[in-house]
This record gives C-alpha cells, sequence and structure tokens, in this order.
C-alpha cells in the first residue's frame, strides 16, 4: 500500500456474505466505489451496513467475497490484511477517542504511521485542529470537549494522514440538528479537498442525499439500488427504496388506465394521475407511494384531493402541514402561508413525484 | 498467543488436571493400584468430608455476600462522596490486601487467647474467644479478607462509570436511593466478578482455616485436606477427590455469575466518559461515613495490628512466666540474624517477578475473557482460572510435585522440582486467577472501537495494546500488580510445600518461629514484611503519579 496518497482507493466488493448465527448480515452483496467517489449507503438498522463498513476497515471479515482496495485483494477466505495496512482511516458513532490523549494527541497518533519528522508531524496536526475548527483545543482532553468538538477531533484524526479511504459508521447519529448540518458540510468539504473515497454509511435520507455522489440503499444485506441522489429519489426501483428515501404518505387504489410513462388510479371517488412502475395493469391492485415534493395546496391543479388539516409545523422557510384525506394520511406538505388546523383544502399531487407499485400480498 | 498458551497450560492446566486425574485414576501417578475408579469419592462421601465441605460453602456464600455489600458502600464512599475518611481508607487497602488471612487470625488470637495479650492486661472475655474459634469467627474473618478484592474490582468499575447515569435518574424523578440502584446495576459485572472471587478465595483459604478450624468445633474443607495431606500414609486420591467437589461448588458460583448477565452489556468507559464530582455530605452523612469507615479500619486492621505489634514487643508472650518485658528486643533479632532477615529478602525477590509476570499474563487472560470472539478459548481459560482461584493453595503445590516430578518430565530435561524456578511458577500460577478477575470488570467497561481505531489509524495489534489498552488500565494494572506482590510475600501454603533447600520464603520464616514458641520474633517478622509491603506499594504508587503521563492519570480521577 502507499504510505501517502492524493488520490483515494477504488473499492470494489465482490459477493459478500456475513452470517451472524443464522441471521444473514451481507447476502451476496457486490459494490464498486471509485475513487474519489463520496458514496453513502443508506438503510435501516440491521440491513448490513455496519457489517459492510467494519469489513472493509478490517475489524471483521466476510465468510465470503472480497474486497478489493484499488488492485490489492485485502479479504478473501483467509486473507485479511491487517486494518493498519489498508492505508484508511475511520470515524466512529462513538468517536473512540482515546480518553488518555489530549485532542492534539488523538490526530498525531493517526499521523504515526506516515513516520514524518517531529516538525512536519505537528505542522500537519496543527492544520487538521485548523481544519475543523479545533486550533485552541488541542491540549484539551476528550471529556473536556463537547459532543461536536469531540467528533471534530475524530474527523481531523481521520484526515491528518490524507488516507486513501474514509469510512464514516453513522458520524453525526449523536449530534442535535443544527451541529449536524454544520458537520456534515465540513466533512463533505473536508473529504473532496482530501481527495479520498469515501465510504459514508446512515440510516438518515437526509444526510445521504446531501452528502452523497452515489448512494446505494441496503436491505437485508442486499443493495437494492446503486445511484446518483436523483435518480434514487426519482426514480426508485422498488418499493423499498421509495419508502426509505421519503414519502409523505400512501394510498392504496385500482389501475384504471394506463399510458405509457403514466397511469390513472381510482381511489374510491376520486382519481389521481401518477408515476407507474413497468407491468401494471387495468384492474390491478396498487399503492401510490407520494414524496414530500410532490404535494401542495395549489388552486389550479387537476390532480387533487379533499383534505383536513390535521397539523401545522413552521419550518422558516415557510410551514409543512399534516393532513388527513380519504384514502390516507400525508405529512410535510408545504405552503408559504399557515393554513388553520381543522380546516378544509384540497391537496393538489404532483404525478411525476408519485409512483403506483403493485400491492403486496400480506 | 501460542507462547501464551504454552505459559498457561504448563503452570496452570496440567498441574490441576494431573492432580485432578488422581482421583479418578489412582495408578496413573503411583498412587494406587486402579486406573479407574470412585473410591476416594466414596472415600469422601464420609460425614465428617461431607459436613467440612458444607461449613466451606457456608463460609463462602456468607463472606462473599457481607464481603462484597461492604465494599461497595466503601466503594461509594471513598470514591463518590468528599467523606474525610477515604484518604485513610486509600491507604489502608493495600495493608488489608497484603496481610494474608492467617496473619488477621493470628493477630485477633494474640489479643484473645489465653495467656494473650488481654489476658496480660487482666482482662478476659472467654465469650469472644468462643465465637472466634468457630464460624462466625471463620466467617469474620473471610469477609474482611474478601472486602479489599471486591473493593478492587468494585472500585475500579465505579472510577470508569460517570456520573449522567445517576444524573439521569435524578432527573427523571429518582431519589438518591434509586440513583444508587442504578449505579449498582451498572456495576453488577464488578459487583458479580467480586462474589465470584471472595467466594472462591474463602472456600479455598487455608490460613483462616489453618488457625480457626479444629476437628472438635468447625472443621471447614482445606482444614480437612490439610489433615489428609499431612497424615500418614497420605491420600492423594482423597484429597484429589474433596478438590473436585470443592470445583463444583466453583462451577455452580460462575454459572450462577454468567446466567445474571447473559445478553446484558455493561460498556460504559469511552471517551466520552466525564469524570465525577464528589457529592458533598452532610454533617450528620459525614459522621456516618467516617465512622463506618474507621469502625471497619479497627476490625480488619486495627485489631490484627495490635495484636501483631503488641505480641512482637512482648517478651514472653504465651508462655506462663509472669515477668513480661515490653520492649524492641525482637525487631533487632530480626535485623541481627539472617535466618530472621534472608527469609524477608528472597520472598520479595519471588514477589516482584511473580507479580510482574502474573500481571502481564492477566491483562492478555482478562482481555480474552471479556472478548466476544475466542469463544472456545475463553471457556476454556474461564473455568481453569476460576478453577484454580478454587484449588487451596497447598493442593495446587502438590500438583506441581506430581507434574513436575513425573518422568516425562525429567525425560524431557524438566528439572525443577526442589528449584526457585518451580516455586516461582507456582506462585504466579496461584496469583494469575485472582489477578485476571481483579482486571475483569475494568476490561469489560472498555469500549471495542477505541482499539478498533487504533487498528484503523495504522497501529497493529501491539501497538494497540501498548499505546491505548495499557495505558487506559494502568491503574487498575498497578493496583493489581502490589496485590499479586503483596500476597506473594507472605505466601504461606505454596511457600511451604515446594520452598527449595536454603531458600526459606518469609511465611515459612515466620511460621517456623511461631512453630518454636517464638512468638516475638515470628510477629516482628510480620511486622517488617508488612511494613516492607507498604513501602513498595507507596514507591510503585508514587512513581506513577511522578512518571505517568497526565491523560493516563485523569482517568477516572473525581473533581475535588
Amino acid at each position: 500500500m502507499s504510505t501517502s496518497t492524493n488520490k483515494g482507493h477504488r473499492v470494489i466488493i465482490e459477493k459478500a456474505r456475513k452470517n451472524y448465527g443464522s441471521l444473514a448480515a451481507l447476502d451476496g452483496l457486490s459494490l464498486t466505489i471509485e475513487p474519489g467517489q463520496f458514496m453513502v449507503l443508506l438503510g435501516p438498522s440491521g440491513s448490513g451496513k455496519s457489517t459492510l463498513i467494519r469489513s472493509l476497515a478490517g475489524i471483521e471479515k466476510f465468510d465470503s467475497g472480497s474486497i478489493f482496495l484499488d488492485k490489492q485483494e485485502v479479504n478473501r477466505g483467509p486473507i485479511n490484511i491487517a486494518p493498519e495496512k489498508r492505508n484508511l482511516a475511520m470515524v466512529f458513532q462513538d468517536y473512540a477517542l482515546w480518553p488518555h490523549l489530549s485532542a492534539f494527541e488523538n490526530v498525531e497518533y493517526a499521523l504515526q504511521r506516515r513516520k514524518l519528522s517531529k516538525d512536519i508531524s505537528r505542522q500537519r496536526v496543527e492544520t487538521a485542529l485548523e481544519r475543523v475548527g479545533l486550533s485552541t483545543k488541542g491540549k484539551n482532553y476528550p471529556h473536556e470537549l463537547s459532543g461536536g468538538e469531540q467528533q471534530r477531533v475524530a474527523l481531523a484524526r481521520a484526515i491528518v494522514a490524507d488516507p486513501a479511504l474514509l469510512l464514516f459508521d453513522e458520524p453525526l447519529s449523536n449530534l442535535d440538528a443544527d451541529l449536524r448540518e454544520r458537520l456534515r458540510i465540513e466533512i463533505s468539504t473536508l473529504t473532496r479537498e482530501i481527495g479520498a473515497t469515501a465510504l459514508y454509511i446512515t440510516h438518515d435520507q437526509s444526510e445521504a442525499f446531501a452528502l452523497a455522489d452515489k448512494i446505494g440503499v441496503i436491505n437485508r444485506g442486499k443493495l437494492e439500488q446503486v445511484d446518483v441522489p436523483e435518480e434514487i429519489y426519482e426514480r426508485p426501483t422498488n418499493r423499498f427504496v421509495a419508502n426509505f428515501t421519503g414519502i409523505a404518505g400512501t394510498f392504496s387504489g385500482k389501475v384504471k388506465r394506463v399510458s405509457k410513462t403514466s397511469c390513472i388510479v381510482a381511489l374510491g371517488e376520486d382519481q389521481l394521475k401518477v408515476r407507474h412502475t413497468v407491468g401494471l395493469k387495468v384492474g390491478q391492485s396498487v399503492d401510490v407511494l407520494i414524496r414530500p415534493a410532490a404535494t401542495s395546496f395549489k388552486k389550479d391543479s387537476e390532480n387533487k384531493i379533499s383534505s383536513v388539516i390535521t397539523d401545522v409545523a413552521y419550518r422558516g422557510r415557510g410551514y409543512e402541514h399534516a393532513i388527513d384525506t380519504k384514502y390516507g394520511s400525508l405529512t410535510g406538505v408545504f405552503d408559504n402561508i399557515s393554513h388553520p388546523r381543522g380546516g378544509r383544502i384540497s391537496v393538489s399531487i404532483d404525478p411525476d413525484r408519485c409512483i403506483a407499485f403493485p400491492t403486496e400480498s400480506k | 498467543m501460542t507462547i501464551f498458551w504454552l505459559v498457561i497450560v504448563s503452570i496452570l492446566v496440567l498441574p490441576i488436571l494431573l492432580f485432578l486425574a488422581v482421583a479418578f485414576s489412582p495408578k496413573l501417578l503411583d498412587q494406587g493400584p486402579e486406573w479407574f475408579t470412585f473410591n476416594s469419592f466414596k472415600a469422601a462421601a464420609d460425614p465428617y468430608f461431607l459436613r467440612s465441605i458444607w461449613h466451606s460453602f457456608v463460609m463462602g456464600v456468607v463472606s462473599a455476600i457481607f464481603a462484597t455489600a461492604i465494599a461497595l458502600g466503601v466503594a461509594w464512599i471513598v470514591l463518590r462522596t468528599n467523606s474525610a475518611a477515604r484518604k485513610v481508607w486509600n491507604l489502608a487497602i493495600f495493608a488489608l490486601l497484603l496481610a494474608p488471612s492467617y496473619l488477621i487470625a493470628l493477630g485477633w488470637e494474640r489479643i484473645f487467647e489465653r495467656a494473650g495479650v488481654l489476658n496480660i492486661f487482666g482482662i478476659d472475655v472467654p465469650f469472644v474467644r468462643d465465637l472466634l474459634y468457630g464460624p462466625f469467627g471463620i466467617a469474620m474473618i473471610l469477609t474482611f479478607k474478601g472486602i479489599p478484592f471486591a473493593y478492587l474490582v468494585i472500585s475500579n468499575a465505579m472510577r470508569g462509570l460517570g456520573e449522567e447515569f445517576e444524573q439521569a435518574v435524578r432527573v427523571h424523578g429518582g431519589s438518591r436511593i434509586a440513583a444508587f440502584k442504578m449505579m449498582s446495576t451498572l456495576l453488577l459485572p464488578a459487583l458479580w466478578s467480586g462474589i465470584a472471587i471472595v467466594f472462591a478465595e474463602s472456600i479455598s483459604d487455608f490460613g483462616v482455616a489453618s488457625q480457626l478450624s479444629s476437628p472438635g468445633r468447625y472443621s471447614v474443607a482445606t482444614f480437612t485436606l490439610y489433615r489428609s495431606v499431612m497424615s500418614i500414609p497420605v491420600s492423594f486420591p482423597l484429597c484429589a477427590a474433596i478438590s473436585i467437589i470443592l470445583l463444583l461448588l466453583i462451577v455452580v458460583a460462575l454459572l450462577a455469575q454468567s446466567r445474571a448477565l447473559r445478553g446484558r452489556s455493561f460498556r460504559v468507559l469511552s471517551g466520552r466518559t466525564r469524570p465525577i464530582t464528589r457529592q458533598k455530605l452532610s454533617p450528620f452523612g459525614s459522621f456516618v461515613s467516617n465512622a463506618s469507615i474507621y469502625v471497619l479500619l479497627i476490625l480488619t486492621l486495627g485489631v490484627p495490628v495490635f495484636g501483631a505489634i503488641s505480641a512482637s514487643m512482648i517478651q514472653g508472650l504465651g508462655t506462663v512466666i509472669s515477668d513480661y518485658q515490653i520492649n524492641f528486643d525482637n525487631y533487632i533479632r530480626v535485623i541481627k540474624s539472617p535466618l530472621l532477615r534472608s527469609p524477608l529478602l528472597f520472598s520479595a525477590e519471588a514477589a516482584l517477578i511473580t507479580a510482574t509476570v502474573a500481571v502481564i499474563l492477566a491483562a492478555i487472560s482478562s482481555r480474552m475473557l471479556v472478548s466476544t470472539k475466542n469463544g472456545a478459548g475463553k471457556k476454556f481459560l474461564d473455568f481453569f482460572l476460576l478453577a484454580a482461584v478454587g484449588l487451596p493453595g497447598i493442593v495446587f503445590a502438590i500438583g506441581y510435585i506430581f507434574a513436575y516430578n513425573l518422568p516425562l518430565a525429567q525425560k524431557y530435561g524438566f528439572h525443577l522440582y526442589g528449584t526457585v524456578a518451580l516455586l516461582v511458577l507456582a506462585y504466579i500460577a496461584t496469583a494469575l486467577p485472582s489477578t485476571t478477575r481483579s482486571l475483569v470488570g475494568n476490561m469489560n467497561q472498555f469500549q471495542e472501537s477505541l482499539s478498533e481505531a487504533c487498528r484503523v489509524h495504522g497501529s497493529n495489534g501491539i501497538k494497540t495494546w501498548l499505546t491505548v489498552v495499557l495505558p487506559l488500565i494502568s491503574r487498575p494494572l498497578l493496583a493489581a500488580w502490589c496485590l499479586t506482590y503483596c500476597g506473594t510475600l507472605l505466601e504461606l501454603p505454596v511457600s511451604q510445600i515446594l520452598f527449595p533447600p536454603g531458600h526459606a520464603p518469609l511465611a515459612v520464616g515466620i511460621d517456623h518461629a511461631l512453630g518454636n514458641y517464638d512468638f516475638g520474633g515470628g510477629t516482628a517478622m510480620e511486622v517488617f514484611a508488612i511494613i516492607s509491603a507498604l513501602i513498595v506499594v507507596a514507591v510503585a504508587f508514587a512513581l506513577y503519579e511522578r512518571l505517568a503521563p497526565v491523560g493516563w492519570k485523569q482517568l477516572g480521577r473525581a473533581h475535588q
């Protein structure tokens, strides 16, 4: 492995399988991450994303399958290159700062493998701490830092040695919303500055869309879809991906007409035009998954359903409403003005941002 | 790891297995005609032996529960409050650890025995004497002896436990008592470890048994074992059978411990743990906490120390002469006489080596025991470490004689019988189980991600150990080192069986002196030994405070 690089690893994972007893954490998963790419793995708890990132780090091993970092195979059967030889760094969910070392020493520790002179080493640690806004906190011990500061130290530790691969294990999940947003931006910019390939795992879809060059949606040890954020959001290939990447609600109905790219779904007395997935037939039972961005209170729309406002939340830029319709509830219906609770209003549905999937048999 | 397992098998597993095998197969070690038999167990089923085993069990349970409960209370006072007595306790704890059970028992005896110290001053309390030489006395001394073991385990765990858990209870409406209960729950791994250690130590203890147990009054298993080993002809198969029954008792304790902890995670030590703030006690609270600590210290240390010091300064104690003189002649004799002085120096050297090696092995063992990996190896190690705690030292030493006197050992050039090396190996093997147990509670709190972070940031396994694992457990390691040093310095049963000619360890020297009715010389040696051990402990901690990096020292330290 190279000791220093400005270009990230190409990461190739092939047919990864890992079982914990009878539970399959990874079920034949394959994934390629291009050099310098910021890949986010998005999935619920227990989907296998932690197992995957820990295996990439070398902390765990696959039962079968392999990992290539550039052209070197680092894991296959008995071959398992030690974590310290993979030229990577990791930001842990619990930060994993060593409590007996100061912030400076924590960052410096990750630089030891580069075997730099003391002066250069000190300079790089100071630069890394400065980049994360902690140049005055180097002497503080972890317990003397706030949660956000601790995570910044962990971030500085991860970037200080210019690793070829950066791994992020849900690093923002323990932070408050404001801090999470600020650190998200820091992670995004710093990672791209050093040119490392990055793999970031999270269960938070907004975090995933904000950070990723590419998103992989993982479920039960398998990748459901890998694509750029826009495609994941606009064209989810299955119900799980659509569900997990954010919906305002789901209505059930029957297909009344099918055209090339859309269909008309009968919902009791009302009809809704929606984009359809491949293979829908007239008369088929479907679930219509509606994105929050598909909903509005526009008056000139044709695709409308009557509703009652059940809740209003001020969001700074405007108001998000929760509504009840005859066919189910919707959340996150945005408007610039507030509509009173209990008021009757028609909700418009943008056909391009709602997708019909065949109803799953229960 | 291969070397580690070789060492464990050679010093721990082989001697134990060979000795236990004698119970089933006397012919294997030339102890009888049968290759396989249960006759030794039939012999052990004699009411006399069964009664002594039952007595040991009762003493083990009583002392484990009382010692752990007292240790929890003391740990809370010392670590979580501003009680003034906490500083005294921190000094006293090592004295208590250092004092072998037989010395504590001897101290009480010297005071309350007929023609003892109190008698000399015209005071006679026969009812106290009767209590002392019976189950109450045995349980009391075993509890006293168990408190420091339980305290070390609990306090190390409590140091790593931030106060946020207690604060969470209080802000959610819980009382101080509810917060204390929450803390106790989080300390369960340490509490169970404490109970397991004290139980095992108590039922395998020989020191108290040798002083306070007797066939006519209240005999415990180790005492009957000792009598069996010392009787002629010796029945090693019978001793092995009794040992196996004692081991089974410990297996029950181990199972109870693992069942109680099944599926529960208590990993709370991490980079996010904040130091605690001491609770300021009210005047009444201060009085109660200080009084509790001082009364405990008087009972556990004050009485035996007074017994030893007074006995060492009284010329003619234990005799029927009426002209008793109080002076320092016995101490001068110890300094001048090589016979009395050289055992102290020899034992100090042996204890230094033993403590160092045992702590290294215990650190590795305890890490393995809390690891989520190494399933079979972990269970194997766990069983043998706990089994070895339960094996009486005297029996363990006999196992060593068997193992290293075998023709096979001689054939491969292991001429260790009768050497200092064998004695030190036996010391290490007997120290390893309790030293490991004392570290397990702390290792349990160690977040896996801290060492994983080392590996992914460029350190190999050894560097990870040296730069993160060891610094984080440096204080418990130092405590374990001191504990092992003190324990080895005054170790009696293994020393008595395995000491090489011309190299009498301290406990043998003291025993010989007491056996020759030189109570003054024997107790003066005791006092010297305890003072020397306290000096070593004080120097070790002073060096730690002076030399250890700031980051190591601030771990688990409370704000004043």
